[in-house]
């Protein structure tokens, strides 16, 4: 009875028998879309006249996944009816979905997280996803890969779904691009910084312990994240420990890459073929509807398998008509490439409409022009009108003559015109009715923004046409914005419009027509001439972009040095274990955030004070090596070896101390303990810095410059040993 | 559709059936006959119907969710005819005798086999008559249950007829490939793959096969040829035109048979119908019979309706290029009837003009609209 071509997804299961579970937030967390989504939650938008979810749902049925849990927040009873109401709920779908309506204190992906955690959803591995992804990426090939790795490394928590997508890209938002750096054999990720677009980054900082313990590694800017996540039960709990984390790439990933006591690694997975993208704001919108239409989602296309049902037929240039012969089309009307219309449509005479989704039951008026727009179910535009490159929600109403610039957002109902032009970038939605309560509106906080917004509509309405319902929202940096960087915001904020491109402004993932390379990489080396990424243990370089994420803090510094120096002698007293003391380090390294390098100068100094200074050359020794024996281990456990920095260390606090003679006879001793290696030493001798340059007069420079002496004498000693050793 | 469907264990079936077709998960003219032919197979044996009409609506209500499922597969839809023939069959030899059965006795493809048509056509099953009772009210499901295991004769045969379709078509392969001969051909087909091989037991010749990009169906077929001892070259698609003159006979895959002898088949396959008519040499298609399909070319003159995505053609890493240029990536070409010389078949040789004869013997003609 079993058929040859039973798919892979059913031998999985066969396998593992084992639900395959997946968990989309479907909420957004931001309010990118507003004022469409004032009414409705963005995962019910249509994309291609299709709710987002049902995009996301229809592509996690690709991957065969059984069970999924819906996150959501505002609009909750909407998303449930929806989902109640879909062909999901029918039987035979063969997914089991489940609506979980969250607290409204839930802000962030972080919150829902824990959500989900507390509430026990998820028993095995499960999928992560958005409430507005679309994908065709086999989703299982992800969790079977996965599953494998955790069958070995039981730490592997988690396997990201990245894209590649080369330099420029129009489904690689540009303010929304982020470094990745892999390893290039195993592909886990080892380091993460997202890059905003402005202000403009020009470097990315890449902690030494990743070069040193991976031999080959891939650093890459041109990777389209996905937002599919296939996470272990461990990713919900570990939520719930970090109840600071909100974001899952920022906070999370980051989090748990830096963490030197979570011990677990987070893997990539570099999907080759397929294609996955979310719908994160109105230009990737606009990106992701071009995708589909030019059937980059296949065969999750209109005309296939269309997550609304709809049927539509292909014609040449992708050109998309619903199926059953209810669009009317005016003999004269020209359609061009990569266009869907809906079912009940009529198109009337001359009109002209290229790259645009029209929705079911629109009315487009004679002689009007459609360009690159969107437009949702039930809206009827007069005659003459232009629209360009802007999203009209549904049921809205454009009276003749209109004239609508690119970007402009129309919420649900608008009234417009007649001879209304609206600008770039406008966004308008429809007064709400004084007399009828909204009782459904039971979000106060978007009330009161429109009561707000209303206050401004001063000078509006002659620019709106004298039909108009509407109102304009504010333009520019919002005021009552909680970050104070509003402006910042808003520059990043631009680059997610439609229609926006952002030439004007200077941004750290320049496109193709700027002069300074093609990627945050290339920039780097152009810009220091040298491999400057192994900088970070070094002396912190003057990078304003990135020392807002590591705030210097001299403050902090001191107290953390003095914290370090009590803390050792506590442990010298008191006769703690080497591993005790370097966990209390790493602890206080966490706490005060500070660089792996100023707990390595100050564990050396903490132990060069504690040898006491004797009288005679060989009681001295002796001390020099007990304290060594008993304290040197603990110089390589803070974490992460680096001899040479240690004798730099050693010389720089030599240099100023009273146990000033004494470091030649340490250095001896720290060799004899295997601590530092002859390399080490001539890699040390060889700095520039260990010869005292950049120091300026002083005894200090003095010292030093004889400390290099007293290594000098040491390799000179070395060569006479090699060459002893060559003559016999 | 009728309401006896809509029993929860049947309706899954069908319903995860279509929900594989739209999803491409089952992709392939033989593997969707199959599949289609198991689902109305556990239809026709689960569903209660009193009469001959009842039964003929829940299999065309079953076929039309099917075929609007991926009204691209038309072997979906033929299956669903093809059923639907065979149990109208049966239905009149079980009430009348013979009547039915000396209707196919003037095959084509018999035709073509015997060189003259015979009167004595083979006896019919030997039914025992009358117990076959309609709309028994007292009884409703005796009908059924008289007929059901006749039913599921019906299907097993179409079944078989599935199973055993690389070998009937292979069965005289040696009398269209002869020694020495440079045969060309395109794409994985696994029908063309066993008439190759099956040709090779008796003769040595040469295949060439070409790429076909952009999927290089090719690639796995000269492997598959080679493995099987034929000496096999593999050639890229532009180099078609000038081997042309070289070769004997193109052998062409098809994913379906129409009405007027053209077909659908894997893109290329126009290309080198064109070029072997510029050089006079014969085109054979391979093909199951299950590809003959009523329908016409509706789409245009050269593609069939049925895209896939761009990314095999052009990288989606190519950022710049994907916002500037729209790729067309078809599977099929539709090969026009005059650029085809002969259908093989698991049912006899046929050419072209016949295929219409051949469609109105194989389905009804009441389900060409399902």
């Amino acid at each position: 009875m079993a058929p040859k071509a039973s798919s892979g997804k059913e031998k999985l299961i066969d396998e593992e028998d084992e639900v395959l579970q997946a968990v989309i937030l479907a909420d957004s967390f931001d309010k990118r879309f507003r004022p469409l989504t004032t009414r409705k939650p963005r995962c019910l938008l249509p994309i291609c006249n299709a709710p987002l979810l049902d995009w996301t749902f229809e592509s996690l049925a690709l991957a065969g996944v059984q069970e999924i849990f819906v996150i959501c927040r505002s609009h909750a009873e909407q998303v449930k009816a929806a989902i109640r109401e879909s062909k999901w709920s029918r039987p035979g779908s063969g997914i089991k979905i489940v609506p979980i309506m969250t607290a409204k204190e839930t802000f962030s992906a972080g919150d829902a997280m824990r959500d989900v955690y507390t509430r026990g959803l998820v028993t095995s591995d499960f999928v992560l996803v958005m409430g507005d992804l679309v994908s065709n990426i086999r989703i299982d090939e992800v969790v079977r890969v996965h599953k494998e790795r955790r069958r070995t490394n039981k730490d592997a928590i988690m396997t990201m779904v990245v894209k590649e997508s080369g330099a420029t890209h129009r489904t690689r938002a540009q303010g929304d691009s982020s470094v990745f750096v892999l390893d290039a054999e195993t592909s886990e990720c080892l380091h993460y910084e997202p890059v905003s677009a402005y202000p403009p980054t020009t470097m990315t900082r890449i902690p030494r312990e990743v070069l040193e313990a991976h031999p080959e590694i891939d650093i890459r800017n041109d990777l389209i994240d996905c937002s599919i996540d296939v996470c272990s039960v461990e990713v919900p709990s570990l939520f719930q420990d970090n109840f600071d984390y909100e974001d899952i790439r920022r906070d999370f990933l980051h989090g748990v890459l830096t963490s030197d006591l979570l011990m677990k690694n987070i893997y990539c997975y570099v999907a080759k073929d397929g294609y996955a993208a979310r719908v994160k704001d109105t230009k990737s919108y606009d990106s992701i509807s071009k995708d589909i239409l030019s059937r980059w989602t296949f065969p999750l296309v209109p005309d296939d398998n269309h997550p609304g049902g709809h049927v539509y037929q292909h014609t040449r240039g992708n050109k998309y008509l619903a199926a059953d012969n209810s669009v009317a089309l005016a003999r004269t009307c020209k359609i061009g490439n990569n266009t869907l219309i809906g079912a009940s449509t009529r198109i009337l005479e001359n009109v002209q409409i290229s790259g645009s989704v029209i929705g079911r039951n629109c009315v487009i008026g004679a002689g009007s022009i459609i360009d690159g727009s969107y437009i949702f179910d039930g809206t009827v535009i007069g005659a003459q009108c232009v629209v360009k490159r802007s999203i009209i929600g549904a049921g809205v109403t454009i009276k003749e003559k209109t004239r609508i610039e690119k970007g402009c957002l129309l919420g649900d109902g608008v009234v417009v015109g007649p001879l209304a032009v609206l600008d770039n970038f406008e966004r308008l939605s429809r007064r709400r009715d004084k007399t009828a309560g909204e009782e459904e509106e039971e979000d106060e906080d978007e009330d009161s923004d429109m009561e707000e917004i209303e206050a401004n509509q001063e000078g509006a309405s002659s620019m709106l046409g004298k039909d108009s319902n509407a109102i304009v929202w504010p333009r520019g940096p919002s005021e009552d914005d909680d970050d104070d960087d509003g402006i910042v915001n808003y520059k990043n904020q631009r680059l997610r419009q439609l229609g926006d491109d952002g030439s004007d402004l200077e941004l750290s993932d320049a496109g193709s027509d700027s002069s300074d390379g093609e990627s945050d990489e290339s920039s780097e080396y152009d810009s220091s001439g040298e491999f400057r990424l192994t900088t970070e243990t070094g002396t912190p370089l003057a990078t304003p972009s990135l020392d807002v994420m590591h705030p210097p803090g001299t403050m902090q510094e001191s107290e953390f040095r003095i914290e370090v120096a009590q803390s050792l002698e506590r442990a010298f007293a008191e006769g703690h274990s080497v591993d005790n003391a370097a966990v209390e380090l790493k602890t206080l390294r966490m706490a005060s955030n500070v660089p792996l390098s100023r707990v390595r100068e100050a564990v050396v100094a903490a132990i060069v004070e504690d040898i006491q200074i004797v009288d005679g050359a060989l009681p001295q020794r002796k001390e020099i090596s007990r304290v060594v024996g008993r304290w040197g281990a603990l110089i390589d456990q803070i974490g992460g070896v680096d001899a040479v920095e240690s004798v730099s260390a050693l010389q720089m606090h030599c240099a100023s101390s009273e146990r000033f003679p004494l470091f030649g006879q340490i250095l001896a001793e720290l060799y004899q303990a295997d601590i530092v290696e002859e390399d080490d030493i001539r890699a040390w001798y060889a700095l520039p810095e260990a010869k005292g340059a950049g120091l300026v007069g002083g005894p200090t420079a003095e010292n030093v410059k004889r400390c290099w002496a007293v290594g000098a004498r040491m390799i000179q000693q070395f060569d006479e040993q090699e060459s002893d050793s060559e003559s016999e | 559709m009728a309401s006896e469907v809509s029993n929860t264990p049947t309706q899954r079936a069908v319903e995860n059936l279509a929900w594989k077709l739209r999803r491409r998960q089952i992709v392939g003219s033989r593997a969707t006959a199959l599949e289609t032919l198991l689902v109305l197979r556990h239809v026709i044996s689960k569903s209660r119907f009193s009469n001959m009409e009842q039964l003929v609506t829940i299999i065309r209500g079953v076929g039309r969710r099917l075929v609007e499922a991926q009204p691209k597969e038309h072997s979906v839809g033929n299956t669903v005819r093809k059923v639907l023939h065979h149990i109208r069959e049966e239905y009149h030899t079980a009430t009348r005798g013979s009547a039915a059965a000396s209707y196919s006795g003037f095959s084509i493809s018999k035709f073509v086999l015997l060189g003259q048509p015979r009167k004595n056509t083979p006896l019919p099953k030997a039914e025992s008559k009358g117990t076959l009772k309609e709309n028994d009210p007292d009884d409703p499901d005796s009908f059924a249950r008289s007929l059901k295991p006749v039913l599921m004769e019906a299907i097993q045969d179409v079944l078989d007829e599935l199973e055993t379709v690389y070998d009937n078509v292979s069965k005289n392969a040696q009398n269209h490939i002869h020694s020495d001969e440079i045969i060309l051909t395109l794409g994985m087909s696994k029908t063309v793959e066993a008439f190759l091989i099956s040709a090779a037991h008796h003769r040595n010749y040469t295949v060439m096969v070409l790429e076909t990009a952009p999927s290089y169906g090719g690639r796995d077929m000269a492997q598959a040829l080679s493995a099987a001892g034929i000496s096999t070259f593999l050639v890229p698609d532009s180099s078609l035109y000038g081997l042309m003159s070289r070769v004997n006979k193109v052998i062409l895959g098809a994913h379906a048979i129409l009405a007027n002898g053209g077909m659908f088949a894997i893109t290329g396959s126009l290309l080198a119908a064109t070029a072997a008519h510029a050089h006079s040499t014969p085109v054979v298609v391979c093909a199951g019979q299950f590809k003959l399909t009523p329908l016409w070319n509706l789409y245009h003159e050269y593609g069939a309706l049925d895209f896939g995505d761009p990314s095999q053609v052009l990288g989606f890493e190519e950022g710049s290029l994907v916002d500037k240029v729209d790729v067309v990536n078809p599977f099929y070409d539709y090969v026009q009837p005059n650029l085809i010389d002969a259908f093989i078949t698991n049912d006899g040789d046929h050419p072209p003009s016949s295929i219409y004869r051949l469609i109105k013997e194989t389905y009804d003609d009441e389900d060409n609209e399902l």
